[in-house]
């Protein structure tokens, strides 16, 4: 049986279409029971994908059964006052999904704070700024701290409203940081590439090391205290020690002479060695 | 207004499907009357009670009138349709339950003899020409519990409404009709 079955249905598979007949369509939409059990099987399995076979079941159910045409009309009709008092869920399209889920809430503000020091820097030099402090651009002195700003947000418990989920996923800890810190990087420096390019003041020689150097040696420190903390204590300390003096005396900060760049290459270096050697330490938020 | 209702012609149910997440009435018209021929045809052959039908009918579609935003549609490779039959399936359930004593037993299959033609055959193939000797000669009450949780996508206990039979024989069943579909194919 089996054999000749497969036999018949190799030979015809090449003729026919793969639609129903349409005696089996009316077989079906009357109910019958006659129907081979395998036969129905197949059919409702097709007609759940081929909307050519629907649209002939329904052509099929308007002459061939009444009773199920009556029902599907007085079902349409007793439908219609309920859709339009019914309340529609929201639909997942509205849905506000522009961020991936691996950045924090806080991301977009926050850059977009960075950007704007940056901005208010190259307006501060447009200014005549120069002028008053004796020739030394705003940009440059705050350009190595800057990304500090978004860093100090990327692994912060005070900052990340979903901190207690963040830090259960199996993605959390040193992987989770260096996404988001290459972000707060890719947003910080071409803004202060650019910035860099239209006031003149400095060359990315000048500042990219130490930028990188200070990323680094916060997401070292943070593994101790604290990325906010570490980012914080840092941007404080440089402020401190470095920028407010070199504005006071309008002068380049002897740190920032091309000339200490080796000295920024070792604490890029120590920064990234200590990030990797203390990497099971970021698990904690 | 004329190309409007053209181009509702030519849209899948996917697409309609969207435009009824925003709130297109006339697209959930087009919608229903693609797909309710069909369905009721499905629901009346696992249900004899024309009431529960038109019941689980009108609450599948006014399921769908509301959240339709919520079908994540070919992303997640699901089709309109068969999204539309798990509703209708939950809700024939669902119906059972509510008031079992109302509904006939559902319909056994009878045997038939005649020689099935050639379309037929092609269409058996998507069940598999081996596969459907094997249904056929499966046991009528082995193939409702197979044909409810594989066919229709329904659980152990959703079957066990539907079919009202109890759930521990549900599982025999099933355990029983795959074996008998094992050894009809080996």
């Amino acid at each position: 049986m089996s054999a000749e079955r497969a036999a018949h249905s190799s030979t015809s598979s090449h003729a026919a279409s793969s639609h129903a007949s349409m005696r089996l369509i009316d077989d079906y939409a009357r109910g019958g029971t006659e129907m081979a059990a395998d036969t129905v099987w197949a059919l409702e399995a097709h007609l759940e994908t081929c909307a050519i076979c629907r649209g002939r079941l329904a052509a099929s159910v308007a002459t061939e059964a009444p009773g199920t045409a009556a029902l599907v009309d007085s079902v349409r009709a007793a439908l219609g006052p309920q859709l339009d008092t019914a309340v529609r869920m929201p639909s997942r399209r509205y849905r506000p999904s522009r961020l991936p889920a691996w950045t924090t809430s806080v991301t977009v503000p926050w850059l977009a704070m960075t950007v704007i020091v940056t901005v208010l820097a190259l307006l501060l030099a447009a200014a005549g700024a120069p002028t008053a402090a004796g020739g030394v651009a705003p940009a440059l002195l705050i350009a190595p701290v800057l990304p500090l700003c978004g860093v100090a947000a990327a692994w912060s418990r005070a900052l990340d409203p979903a901190y207690e989920l963040t830090a259960s996923t199996p993605r959390a800890g040193l992987p989770l940081l260096l996404r988001r810190t290459t972000v707060v990087l890719a947003v910080v420096l071409p803004a202060l590439l650019v910035e860099g390019w239209l006031t003149g003041a400095m060359t990315a020689a000048q500042w990219l090391l130490p930028s990188l150097a200070f990323t680094s040696t916060a997401l070292a420190l943070g593994s101790v205290v604290g990325v906010t903390r570490a980012a914080a204590g840092l941007a404080a300390a440089w402020c401190a020690v470095v920028a407010a003096p070199a504005w006071g005396a309008g002068r380049v900060p002897v740190v920032l002479r091309p000339d200490q760049l080796p000295l920024w290459g070792a604490l890029l270096v120590l920064g990234t060695g200590a990030v990797i050697a203390r990497r099971r330490a970021y698990s904690l938020l | 207004m004329r190309s409007r209702r053209r181009a509702l012609d030519e849209l899948d149910e996917e697409n309609l499907l969207r435009l009824v997440a925003r709130g297109d009435r006339r697209a959930f018209d087009e919608l229903y009357s693609r797909t309710s021929p069909w369905l009721a045809v499905r629901l009346r052959r696992r249900c004899a009670d024309e009431q529960i039908v038109a019941e689980v009918m009108q609450e599948t579609y006014l399921a769908v009138w509301r959240a339709a935003g919520a079908f994540a549609g070919s992303a997640v490779g699901g089709t309109a349709v068969g999204w539309l039959w798990t509703i209708a399936a939950r809700r024939l359930v669902d119906a059972f339950r509510r008031r079992a004593h109302h509904a006939e037993p559902p319909v056994a299959a009878a045997e038939r003899a005649a020689v099935p033609a050639a379309e037929d055959e092609v269409l058996a193939k998507a069940v598999g020409g081996d596969v459907g000797d094997a249904l056929r000669q499966l046991a009528p009450e082995l193939r409702q519990v197979l044909q409810a949780m594989v066919l229709d996508g329904l659980s152990v206990r959703e079957t066990a409404v539907l079919l009202r039979l109890p759930e521990g024989t549900v599982k025999t069943r099933a355990r029983r009709a795959r074996i008998a579909m094992r050894e009809a194919l080996a």
